[in-house]
């Protein structure tokens, strides 16, 4: 069988910049093609050449057996290519079926005007979406559904344009693992009617379980492409990152237990008004990093916020090296020492109006202000100090420390980040999501650091939905279900198998 | 010194200049058009002093509407406050009270009526721009209550002498403005009630996960602006010589305007004192320019609306281009 889509020695190349040297990429029928590499590769301007977003500056495009010099969104439309993006684009206000034929909605005649064939379109939407697996009413309103059903929309939608191609870029990047299972499921369906997958993520686990075939960009640079059988999760790293990465970071001579080492924090009985917090206690020792899994909406993240202040709890007691604490904002909890590397870098994390050394200068100058943070001045020699020295303590890459945030990656902005509560001389550090959208390479040195943080003496907490970052990290993995911990593993014991059990089963035995 | 030193760095293209000193060009180029077509007026020795005290009420007031600004909201009651300050101390004195008794009274309902603002934000959470336009309302109907809806004069001439002197020169008015200039600038620059203040403006969210309490620094930014709109008050009660129950009405859009044409970026977070006092010269500049081209009141207003979109419009079409 010939291939659906062929690109030869497709250069791109941006005023200043090449993002694409000489690449080449076919997808056959029938199969999970993988894009792999670290943000900036040029994974996504590859596949927006594809889409017809952009036009290469050189190289040719074979599809449907016709050679094209460049492709219009038009062209590529026409010769079933779909691309789904990451941030999703159905529209919210629609239902599910209008959604699906939006652009192209089925018409009849009704007397001398044409009017939308309702009858029809739910028809064929109800096939779509059973096609994926979709049990919606197709007259829901898509802002009505969760993002996995958004996603399958998604999906019936490239369906309903009789694709022949579906490019999906990280589409299990806000998944859960059981969502993740169901896309699955789809994708191999697809496969099975000939379809060709082309699926973009970063996590190695998944890109073995459906890819056929892996192909790797570094720096815009093709590296090779290998079928997946015949390769491990190193190989692939080694390809990515052009060096090794160590996948543990917890020490050899770890104790199976912490419990005799001191209790640097602790948390008693913990409750929310709204529920989401259901008396939670657990201790923190010297040395131990102590991670939070669960499904999203378990409580996790909740639970943090109420420790650190920045959301309300009805009960609880926090003790920092065995004082009591009294925390009832952010601001007392910085003043206790506590640090809270928030989910959401752009919405909780940095100031985008700020430059690098704004940004992490903020935090130790309102630590050592009075008057609720009001009172007290500002050092711009200090200020250039604390920038530097965290620049130099976790590599972050940047020209100056007078450059704007929003110019670094999202690796750098996190380093950011964490540099202004270390700045601030934290002493417990929450870490939630730490490394939601940042390559393999600054993940890596985020683990590091925070194994260096424990090793130091410093409490360090993680929240994760990502099982493998918990497992390599953590030495002590609490799983939270329904506003609880249901269940604590010692990393020796801990395996994706039981944690997931014990997140989902309805009776923890 | 390490401000000096990150210029050093940046480089110098137009872009960059441009930023840095575009209002003080416009404001440049608006002198020069006038030394032009009214070179006897222009250079005649009571323009500038003229110019810098017909502007410094706007200045005042829009240095405080700044900071409104500054935390990505507005406020709409600053023109109000100028004239319920300036009647409430215009009644005192006219009671016989002590007039260096009355400014400051004057000055501390300013204050009250800004924290009023703020704590109503605070309690209800929604935009200042509903609530501001509400007490806007508010505070010019209690100026038309206590006044009876009619003006009030009479207070001592020591008062309006005083207010209307200069020194060197220079109306003392200006030298207000400067004043409070200088205190607002070193706010914004060097305490880290300043910074929280652009952090907040910048990120709400970040800068309550960063220990910045929300509601306190939302509270002090509308007392600072109904602060410096209780001096504007003052000084427009001793320019006018009277309290007018309708005075200042309107005065908020000057203030808006020279805001930002003065840079300050209206989703918050970025601005600069410096700007805002340009803003509200080149505004001055206008005005003057408009009276001694003996323009129509009427065609002035058409006048002023059209020069503010255009400079801001060109601000942002060369900070754009890149």
């Amino acid at each position: 069988m010939s291939a659906l889509v062929e690109m030869k020695g497709v250069v791109k190349k941006f005023p200043g910049v090449t993002a694409l040297k000489d690449i080449s990429f076919d997808i056959q029928p029938g199969e999970v093609h993988v894009l792999l590499g670290e943000n900036g590769a040029g994974k996504s301007t590859l596949m927006k050449i594809l889409s017809g977003v952009y036009q290469p500056t050189e190289g040719e495009i074979i599809v449907g057996g016709k050679s094209y010099k460049k492709l219009t969104p038009k062209d590529s439309a026409e010769n079933g290519i779909s691309v789904i993006y990451q941030e999703l684009s159905v529209i919210n206000e629609l239902s599910i079926q209008e959604n699906l034929f939006v652009g192209k909605l089925p018409m009849k005649k009704y007397g001398p005007v044409k009017v939308v064939d309702y009858k029809y379109m739910n028809e064929r939407a109800k096939e779509l979406l059973s096609k994926v697996g979709l049990k919606r009413d197709p007259k829901t309103l898509v802002e009505d559904i969760s993002i996995s059903e958004k996603q399958q929309v998604e999906i019936a939608k490239a369906l309903a344009a009789d694709s022949k191609v579906i490019i999906m870029d990280e589409p299990t990047a806000s998944l859960t693992s059981e969502e993740v299972n169901h896309l699955f499921k789809i994708i191999r369906q697809l496969k099975e009617e000939g379809k060709g997958i082309v699926f973009i993520s970063h996590k190695l686990g998944e890109i073995i379980e459906i890819g056929d075939r892996v192909s790797v960009l570094k720096d815009g640079a093709y590296v090779g492409t290998r079928d997946v059988k015949d390769v491990t999760a190193d190989d692939l790293v080694t390809m990515m990152v052009g060096r090794t990465i160590q996948n543990t970071y917890q020490h050899e001579d770890a104790p199976d237990t912490y419990e005799n080492e001191e209790v640097i924090f602790e948390v008693r009985n913990l409750s929310r008004k709204d529920k989401k917090v259901k008396d939670v206690s657990f201790k923190l020792h010297k040395g131990e990093i102590l991670g939070f899994s669960g499904l999203v909406g378990s409580g996790r993240s909740e639970m943090m916020n109420a420790i650190f202040g920045s959301e309300p709890r009805s009960a609880g007691d926090i003790f920092i090296h065995g004082k009591q604490v009294k925390i009832k904002s952010p601001y007392s909890a910085i003043k206790n020492g506590l640090a809270m590397v928030t989910e959401n870098r752009r919405e909780t994390g940095f100031f985008y109006n700020f430059d690098i050394k704004q940004n992490i200068s903020i935090l130790p100058f309102i630590k050592t202000s009075k008057g609720k943070g009001t009172i007290g001045l500002t050092n711009s020699k200090f200020e250039k100090e604390c920038a530097e020295e965290q620049k130099k303590n976790l590599n972050i890459k940047c020209a100056s420390v007078d450059q704007n945030i929003t110019e670094l990656s999202g690796g750098n902005q996190q380093k950011v980040i964490l540099g202004k509560w270390l700045a601030a001389d934290s002493q417990i550090i929450i870490f939630d999501e730490p490394t939601k959208g940042i390559d393999i390479g600054s993940k890596s040195e985020i683990y590091t650091l925070m194994r260096k943080l424990a090793d130091e003496g410093k409490g360090v907490l993680v929240v994760s939905s990502e099982l493998p970052e918990l497992l390599s990290v953590c030495d002590t993995i609490a799983v939270f279900r329904e506003g609880q911990i249901v269940k604590t593993f010692p990393h020796k014991d801990a395996t994706e198998e039981k944690i997931i059990m014990a997140s989902t089963a309805d009776h923890v035995s | 010194m390490s401000q000096s030193k990150s210029l050093k760095k940046e480089k110098l293209t137009f872009n960059t200049i441009w930023q840095k000193y575009g209002t003080f060009g416009i404001l440049i180029i608006l002198l020069a058009v006038l030394a032009i077509l009214k070179p006897t007026y222009f250079f005649s020795s009571s323009t500038a002093p003229q110019i810098l005290a017909q502007s410094s009420v706007n200045i005042l007031i829009a240095m405080g509407e700044f900071f409104a600004i500054l935390i990505a909201g507005i406020d709409l009651s600053v023109g109000s406050v100028v004239a319920l300050t300036g009647m409430c101390m215009a009644k005192l004195m006219v009671a016989g009270v002590n007039p260096v008794v009355a400014v400051l009274l004057g000055i501390l309902l300013g204050a009250f009526l800004g924290f009023l603002n703020g704590l109503l934000v605070n309690v209800t959470g929604l935009h200042p721009f509903i609530i501001t336009l509400g007490t806007q309302a508010i505070y010019r109907g209690v100026t038309l209550i206590i006044s009876n809806s009619s003006a009030v004069y009479g207070f001592p001439a020591s008062f309006t002498r005083v207010i209307s002197k200069s020194v060197f020169g220079i109306p003392l008015v200006a030298i207000i403005a400067v004043i409070v200039a200088l205190i607002l600038a070193f706010l914004t620059k060097k305490t880290k009630l300043g910074r929280n203040i652009y952090a907040l403006g910048g990120n709400k969210e970040s800068a309550w996960y960063s220990g910045i309490n929300v509601n306190l620094h939302t509270l002090i930014v509308f007392i600072i602006s109904g602060i410096c709109a209780g001096i504007a008050g003052v000084v427009l009660l001793g320019r006018v010589g009277s309290a007018e129950p309708a005075a200042a009405t309107g005065f908020e859009t000057y203030a808006i305007a020279a805001s930002i044409i003065g840079g300050t970026s209206f989703f918050g977070g970025k601005g600069k004192i410096f700007g805002v006092v340009m803003g509200g010269l080149i505004i001055g500049v206008i005005n003057f320019g408009m009276n001694i081209l003996s323009l129509s009141s009427t065609l002035q207003q058409v006048v002023m609306g059209a020069l503010i979109i255009g400079s801001v419009a060109l601000d942002r079409f060369v900070a754009n281009k890149k």
